[in-house]
């Protein structure tokens, strides 16, 4: 059940609000790297799974796995072996990968892979499978020792999910130019806070009075889901809604 | 031919003869199959306290034949959600009128997967959004299993998680809000191939309603769907 507070479930929950209000691959990747790097990943991927004859390096929607790593996965072809994709396809639900089961005496392949990846510090990992009907999907993200119990796990899952969700949506032609949210005088609002003016001063600057301005940065607030002025500001920079 | 009938209280008169079947389908596909044992009754029925008057279906029926189902109850009245999962949701209580929740979406096997003709499931999802379109909804609040996440996404389903997944009996169950617009309903309609809406309105003469109107055929992009 529920503790009284709830930290990093609200943080998953912002985070996916965050995400959904961000337009460009950079802004989702980099708040995912923030996130998770909080609770001590330093490493991740989210690929679609290979079958045979297929090549990780094709399916990769995002790679955030040391080079070298990801260099010597695919030349010795480890998701071949790796036991962690392969149980992908046999769970609905995230795992851990201390818990993914193989022969540990006799499956020595898969062993050897997860022995390897420690030589990269991927110590400790968590997968979140992610079924299509014709694919299956995971977000496998992992660090030396990171924070993992079940408050921590579940907004993971949260993370992972909406994460590779928004990348896969933003990677799909649109028909028609994102709209912008905000209106002028939202944008020419959030431009003066940008460069450091206090709501009364862009008052001044625009002629409007402070009231009015503080109520058009509540509604690019909330047009953007931010939870304060200095996360509006950033947010609209990141999107491209503003420039300074 | 498969239609999507809309059955509330006040046409369920028009449809009484469908109701028995539907709770014992619903028995055998969510106690004696997916194995939801909560919901087991000795009577053989699945029907539980938010099978009211207030609740809405809709029937999709095939040569008289019930082949699938999906269940909607207004959020103004109790829910799943405010009585039995309050702690999936984190944002605070849903009490609106233009928001709905939805449950029990099931096809029968023989009819699920790929046929001839738009797939049972899309089509009901489809509907739904028709549905919320005509009578005025904005939302639909969903308890679900979080792997129906990634089908949402690809389908256009705009889903906002309300907490975050609770493990219950090994399922992973959260609550989410999904948008009900007309963008969404134009994008389901464009991938299963519908051109105009599809709801039958039987009896419902006197619910007021908005008609939605044709699609009209847009350029489909050609860029690979699935990674």
């Amino acid at each position: 059940m529920q503790q009284l507070e709830p930290y990093w479930g609200r943080r998953a929950l912002d985070f996916v609000d965050a995400i959904e209000a961000t337009d460009s691959f950079a802004g989702v990747i980099t708040q995912f790297e923030k996130i998770i790097g909080d609770l001590g990943f330093h490493a991740y991927i989210m690929a679609r799974i290979p079958t045979a004859g297929e090549a990780l390096a094709e399916m990769t929607v995002a790679n955030g796995w040391p080079a070298q790593w990801f260099e010597l996965y695919n030349r010795e072809n480890f998701n071949a072996v790796d036991p962690i994709p392969r149980h992908c396809f046999n769970t609905l639900n995230p795992f851990e990968w201390k818990d993914v089961p193989y022969d540990r005496e006799r499956d020595l392949a898969a062993d050897n892979v997860m022995m390897r990846a420690r030589d990269f510090r991927l110590n400790a990992g968590f997968c979140i499978p992610i079924h299509y009907d014709d694919a299956t999907s995971a977000v496998s993200i992992a660090g030396e020792r990171p924070y993992l119990d079940a408050e921590t796990k579940s907004a993971l899952h949260l993370i992972g999910v909406f994460t590779h969700g928004r990348l896969r949506a933003l990677a799909r032609p649109t028909l028609a130019a994102p709209a912008r949210r905000l209106s002028e005088i939202e944008a020419e609002v959030l431009r003066w806070a940008a460069r450091g003016k206090t709501a009364w001063e862009t008052g001044r600057i625009l002629q409007l009075s402070e009231r009015t301005v503080r109520w058009h940065l509540e509604e690019a607030q909330r047009k953007l889901m931010t939870k304060n002025k200095t996360a509006t500001v950033a947010l609209a920079l990141v999107n491209g809604e503003i420039n300074l | 031919m498969q239609d999507i009938h809309v059955v509330r209280k006040d046409n369920r008169h028009l449809y009484e003869g469908y109701f028995d079947p539907y709770f014992r389908l619903r028995h055998e596909i969510y106690v004696k199959q997916r194995k939801w044992m909560a919901l087991d009754r000795p009577d053989g029925r699945e029907i539980d306290q938010f099978d009211t008057e207030e609740a809405v279906y809709l029937f999709c029926i095939d040569n008289d034949q019930l082949i699938g189902a999906m269940r909607a109850v207004p959020t103004v009245m109790p829910t799943l959600m405010s009585e039995i999962f309050p702690y999936l949701n984190m944002r605070g209580p849903i009490h609106r009128s233009d928001v709905y929740e939805l449950s029990r979406i099931f096809v029968i096997p023989e009819r699920r997967g790929e046929h001839a003709g738009p797939r049972v499931d899309m089509l009901l999802l489809t509907a739904i959004m028709e549905y919320g379109l005509s009578t005025g909804l904005t939302g639909f609040s969903i308890v679900l299993e979080s792997w129906w996440l990634p089908r949402f996404e690809r389908c256009g389903w705009k889903a906002r998680p309300l907490g975050v997944p609770h493990m219950m009996d090994g399922m992973s169950v959260l609550a989410v809000l999904v948008d009900c617009d007309e963008g969404t309903w134009t994008t389901l309609c464009s991938q299963i191939g519908l051109s105009k809406p599809v709801l039958t309105w039987r009896g419902l003469t006197g619910v007021n309603r908005r008609s939605l109107p044709d699609i009209s055929p847009r350029v489909q992009p050609t860029a690979q769907q699935a990674q």
